[in-house]
C-alpha cells in the first residue's frame, strides 16, 4: 500500500508534463502519422489515400532540393560549428585573466531572439552598406595590393595602383615585428614581459594576415570569378554556387546563413569548457613528462576526454539543422531561387499556405526518420572513438 | 505527502475554474480613452471579432470605418484586431472551430477558403440587402467568386499603374530630345519605355549603376504580371487550364530578362540588392534609384509621406505592339464571414455597412479607389491622392484583368515569382558559354536573346506541367471528399 502510495505520489508529480507530452506532442506526433496517409485540405475531413502522399514526394524535385539544401547546411554548419566551439573552449580554458568575463561574452549572443539576430543579420549581409562588405573590401584592398605584386605586376602598374598603403604595411609590418621578438632584443627590453608579448602578438597578427594575403593571391589566379564574388557579394540575394566549379555546392545565399549560424557557438562552447576543465591534470602532466607537444596532447588527451560532449553537440546539431526554419524564412523567403529553402519551410509551406497538411505530415515523417537514422550513425560510428570514463 | 496532494488537486482545480469561467471582457479591458465613449451601452451590445491587416495609415483608416460603425449604432461592436498573417491565423482559427466573426483575407485565398467550406456564400444575403451585381466594378467581385457563389465582399482595391519620376525626366531632357523623346511626357508603348529607360539610366566610372531608367524586378511583388502586358494569361478564364508557357508570356519574360543582361547582370543584381525597404525614405524609387516602377494606387500616399516635394506621375502601364490597352492587374483585399463564427447574424450587419458605407472611409484615408461603380460625391472631396483618377479609369478599362481564382492559386503565384527569380538571374554566359564562345557584338547580342528564350520557354512549360498536374489532382481528389465538404 505504501508502495503504491509512493508510486502515485511519483507520477503526480511527474502528471502535469506527462498530461502536457501526450495531448501536446504524442497525439500530434501520433495523428500525423496518420495524417500522412490521408489527402487533408485543413479545412475538410482527411481522406485515406494509402502511400499516394509518400509516393509523390519520392518524384517530387522540390522536396529533393529542400533536402539538399538542408543537407548541404547540415554539412558545412555543424563541423564548422562544432570546430569554432572546440577552438573557443579551449582558449578559455588556458589560464588567462578575466575568464568568466569572456565566458559571458561569448555566450551572449546565443541569449538573442532569433528574429532579433535575424534582422541584424540582414543588415549585417546588405551588400551596399553592411558591415561584412565594408569589412571585406578594406581586407581586399590590402590584401590586392599585394595579390597585384604576386600575381600580375603589370596590371597593378597599368591601374597606376601600385604603391597601396595597406599592402606595403603588411609587407614591413611582420618584418619589423620579426625583428622586435629575435634573440637580437636587447636584455633590457626583455625584462619588460608585457611589451615583449605585446610585440609578439603583434607579429602573429601580421604574420597571420600576410599569409591571408598570400592566399588571396594564390586564390586569385586559381579562381579569379569566385574571388571577383568575395569582394563585395550579394549575400542573401545571391542564388550562384560558392566555389563555382562545385556542381551542387551551396549557393552564397546558403554561405550566408551558414556564416550566421556560428553567432551562437558561445554556447556550445560553454559546454564543451565544461567538460575541458574536467580533464584530470595529471594526464597533461604525465604526457609532458614523456615530452608531448601541444598538438599531441590535444589529439591524445583532450579530445579523447571531451568526446562524449561532442557526439552530444553533433547530434544536438543534427537536429537542429534539420528544424532552421525561422532565420531563412525571414531573411531569404527561401530565396534566391529557392537556394535557402529547408526542408522545415517546405513543409510549414505546404501545410499552412497550400493547404496540404497530408503531404506535409508525410514529409515530416521522413524527415523524423532520416533524424533518428543520422543520429543512429553518428552514435554508431563514434562507438569506437568517444570515450566515457569508468566504462 | 498528504499536503502535496491537496496541493496537486487544488492547483488543478484553479485551471478547471478559470477555464470553466470564462472572464468577460469589460470596458476597462480595452482601450479605456477610445471606447470611453461606448461606456453607456457596451454591455448592451453584441460584440464581434473583425481580424484585418494593416499597419500605419491605412490600419488608422480601417480603425475609423470601425469606429463610424460603433457610433452609428448601439447593438453592435466591432473590434478591429490588426492581425499580420491574417490568412493563415483565421484559417488555423476556422480548423479549431473558433474563427473571428469577419476575416479581411487577400482575393488569393478565397478559392482555399471557400473550397474548405470556411466562409458563408454570401449572395442570398447580399439579395434582401440590395447589394447587386451592377453596384461593384465586375472584375472586384469576380474577385470574391468561388464555383459560381460569392463568399467574400471587396474592402481596399488595387490597380497597377506607372510611376515616373519627373524629376529625372527634367534632369535627361536634352538626351531624351537627342534620342527622339519628349521629356514631358511618360512612355505610351513598351518600346519607347525600353528607350527612355536607356536614356535615364546613369551609371559610375566602373559601370555599376547609380540610376536606373526601369527595372522589372523592382519591386518584385507581381512577377507574374508581365505576360499579360504582352497580351498573355496565366490561367484561361474559360478553361480554367494554366497557360503559363503561353507565347505571349514566353516573349514578356524575354522582354524582362533583357534588362538584366543589357546592363551586366552581376552589377544590376548588386545594384537591386541595396534598395531599402517599401515604406520608407530609402524605398528606390522614392530615393531617386529608380526612374520608373510599377506601383499600386497606395504609392502616391508613401511618396508624399516620405518626400513630399517629390515630382512624379503616374501613367497606365504600356502594352506591347498589337496588346490592346490601357490595361491594368486588378486585385483586393476581402471581408469574408467565416462559417461557425459566433455572431453571424451582426457580422453580416457590419459587412454590409462597409459596402454601402464604410468603403467610402476605408477607401479615402487608405487613398485607394473604391469597387464600386457610382462612389458618392463626399468620396471625392479633399481625397488624399491626387493620381486617383489614374486608377480608376484602369479599374474600369475593358482590358485590365484579374488572374482567376483557383485551387491552386496560391502556389502557382509563388513558383512565378521563383521562375521570375531563376530567369532574371541565370547566368547565360556561363551556362551556355560554349555557344557564345566566338561570338561578338550583335551577333552574340542575338544569340544571347535566343538562349535566354530557350530557357524562358523551357522554365514556363516545366511549371505549366507542374501546376496542371497538380490541379487535376486537387480537382480529383475533391471527389474523395464526403458530399458536405465538396
Amino acid at each position: 500500500m505504501a508502495n503504491l502510495r509512493r508510486h502515485l505520489s511519483g507520477y503526480s508529480f511527474i502528471a502535469p508534463w506527462l498530461v502536457a507530452l501526450v495531448l501536446f506532442i504524442g497525439f500530434p506526433f501520433l495523428a500525423g502519422l496518420y495524417f500522412s496517409f490521408c489527402d487533408y485540405p485543413p479545412l475538410k475531413t482527411p481522406v485515406f489515400i494509402g502511400l499516394d502522399n509518400y509516393a509523390e514526394l519520392v518524384g517530387d524535385v522540390k522536396f529533393h532540393h529542400s533536402m539538399g539544401v538542408t543537407l548541404l547546411y547540415a554539412s558545412a554548419a555543424i563541423p564548422l560549428g562544432v570546430l569554432l566551439a572546440i577552438t573557443l573552449a579551449m582558449l578559455l580554458n588556458a589560464r588567462v585573466r578575466g575568464q568568466s568575463l569572456y565566458r559571458v561574452i561569448f555566450y551572449i549572443p546565443h541569449l538573442v531572439p532569433t528574429v532579433v539576430v535575424a534582422l541584424l543579420w540582414m543588415w549585417i549581409f546588405n551588400p551596399e552598406y553592411g558591415l561584412l562588405n565594408i569589412v571585406l573590401a578594406r581586407l581586399f584592398q590590402a590584401a590586392d595590393g599585394w595579390t597585384g605584386i604576386f600575381v600580375s605586376l603589370a596590371a597593378a602598374a597599368e591601374r597606376q595602383n601600385f604603391f597601396e598603403w595597406p599592402a606595403a604595411l603588411l609587407v614591413i609590418a611582420p618584418v619589423l615585428a620579426a625583428i622586435s621578438i629575435g634573440p637580437w632584443v636587447p636584455a633590457g627590453l626583455r625584462a619588460r614581459p608585457s611589451l615583449h608579448r605585446f610585440m609578439a602578438f603583434a607579429a602573429i597578427v601580421l604574420v597571420v594576415a600576410g599569409s591571408l594575403a598570400l592566399v588571396n593571391a594564390a586564390l586569385t589566379y586559381a579562381d579569379p570569378f569566385d574571388m571577383r564574388k568575395l569582394h563585395a557579394p550579394g549575400w542573401l540575394t545571391d542564388a550562384d554556387t560558392v566555389p563555382s566549379f562545385l556542381p551542387y555546392g551551396p549557393s552564397m545565399a546558403l554561405w550566408a546563413l551558414i556564416l550566421m549560424s556560428l553567432w551562437s557557438v558561445g554556447q556550445m562552447a560553454i559546454i564543451y569548457l565544461a567538460k575541458l576543465q574536467d580533464v584530470p591534470g595529471e594526464l597533461y602532466e604525465a604526457a609532458d613528462i614523456d615530452g608531448a607537444n601541444w598538438a599531441q596532447k590535444t589529439w591524445h588527451i583532450t579530445i579523447p576526454m571531451i568526446s562524449p560532449v561532442i557526439l552530444f553537440n553533433v547530434v544536438m546539431a543534427i537536429i537542429g539543422t534539420f528544424q532552421v526554419f525561422a532565420e531563412p524564412y525571414i531573411m531569404t523567403a527561401g530565396g534566391p531561387e529557392d537556394k535557402t529553402r529547408f526542408v522545415a519551410m517546405f513543409v510549414y509551406d505546404n501545410a499552412f499556405l497550400y493547404q496540404r497538411v497530408g503531404y506535409a505530415s508525410a514529409v515530416a515523417w521522413v524527415l523524423f526518420i532520416m533524424i533518428v537514422v543520422l543520429t543512429l550513425l553518428a552514435f554508431r560510428l563514434s562507438q569506437k572513438r568517444v570515450y566515457y570514463a569508468g566504462r | 505527502m498528504r499536503g502535496v496532494h491537496f496541493g496537486l488537486a487544488g492547483l488543478i482545480l484553479a485551471v478547471i475554474l478559470i477555464a470553466v469561467f470564462e472572464y468577460k471582457p469589460a470596458l476597462e479591458d480595452f482601450d479605456p480613452v477610445r471606447h470611453a465613449e461606448f461606456k453607456d451601452t457596451w454591455n448592451q451590445r453584441v460584440h464581434i471579432a473583425y481580424w484585418e491587416k494593416w499597419g500605419s495609415f491605412e490600419a488608422d483608416g480601417c480603425q475609423a470605418m470601425c469606429d463610424a460603425f460603433n457610433r452609428g449604432q448601439n447593438e453592435i461592436f466591432v473590434h478591429y484586431i490588426r492581425t499580420s498573417e491574417v490568412d493563415r491565423k483565421s484559417m488555423l482559427a476556422s480548423i479549431g472551430h473558433d474563427p473571428p466573426d469577419v476575416a479581411g483575407l487577400w482575393n488569393t485565398s478565397v478559392a482555399t477558403f471557400a473550397d474548405g467550406g470556411a466562409l458563408m456564400p454570401l449572395e442570398g444575403l447580399m439579395a434582401k440587402s440590395g447589394l447587386t451585381r451592377d453596384y461593384y466594378i465586375d472584375n472586384y467581385l469576380k474577385m470574391g467568386e468561388f464555383d459560381g457563389h460569392v463568399y467574400a465582399l471587396p474592402t481596399a482595391v488595387m490597380t497597377l499603374a506607372l510611376f515616373y519620376n519627373k524629376e529625372h525626366f527634367r534632369a535627361k531632357a536634352a538626351e531624351l530630345r537627342a534620342a527622339g523623346l519628349d521629356p514631358d511626357r511618360a512612355p505610351r508603348t513598351l518600346d519607347e519605355l525600353d528607350r527612355y529607360a536607356d536614356v535615364l539610366n546613369v551609371f559610375a566610372a566602373d559601370g555599376s549603376p547609380d540610376i536606373m531608367g526601369f527595372l522589372p524586378a523592382e519591386p518584385d511583388w507581381y512577377p507574374y504580371v508581365w505576360g499579360y502586358y504582352f497580351g498573355g494569361k496565366l490561367i484561361d478564364p474559360d478553361t480554367g487550364k494554366i497557360t503559363t508557357d503561353d507565347p505571349a508570356n514566353i516573349r514578356a519574360y524575354t522582354w524582362a530578362k533583357k534588362y538584366a543582361e543589357k546592363y551586366g547582370r552581376e552589377k544590376v543584381l548588386k545594384f537591386r540588392s541595396g534598395f531599402g525597404t517599401f515604406d520608407s525614405p530609402f524605398n528606390a524609387f522614392i530615393e531617386g534609384k529608380v526612374s520608373m516602377e510599377v506601383q499600386g494606387v497606395w504609392f502616391p500616399l508613401f511618396i508624399r509621406r516620405h518626400r513630399p516635394t517629390m515630382e512624379f506621375g503616374v501613367v497606365p502601364f504600356p502594352s506591347a505592339d498589337g496588346v490592346p490597352g490601357p490595361r491594368a492587374l486588378m486585385e483586393m483585399d476581402v471581408m469574408g464571414i467565416p462559417r461557425g463564427c459566433k455572431h453571424p447574424k451582426e457580422a453580416w450587419q457590419f459587412v454590409e455597412w462597409v459596402q454601402k458605407t464604410g468603403l467610402v472611409i476605408l477607401s479615402r484615408l487608405q487613398g485607394k479607389n473604391m469597387a464600386i461603380r457610382k462612389p458618392p460625391p463626399w468620396f471625392y472631396e479633399g481625397h488624399p491622392n491626387l493620381e486617383l483618377k489614374v486608377f480608376e479609369d484602369l479599374a474600369v478599362a475593358p482590358e485590365s484583368f484579374i488572374v482567376p481564382n483557383s485551387l491552386v492559386g496560391l502556389e502557382y503565384r509563388d513558383e512565378m515569382k521563383r521562375a521570375f527569380d531563376h530567369i532574371w538571374t541565370w547566368p547565360v554566359d556561363r551556362e551556355k558559354a560554349a555557344e557564345l564562345q566566338g561570338l561578338t557584338g550583335k551577333e552574340r547580342q542575338a544569340r544571347i536573346e535566343e538562349l535566354c528564350r530557350e530557357e524562358v520557354a523551357k522554365t514556363l512549360k516545366a511549371i505549366r506541367v507542374e501546376f496542371q498536374a497538380k490541379l487535376d489532382q486537387r480537382l480529383e481528389r475533391r471527389h474523395l471528399q464526403p458530399e458536405g465538404d465538396r
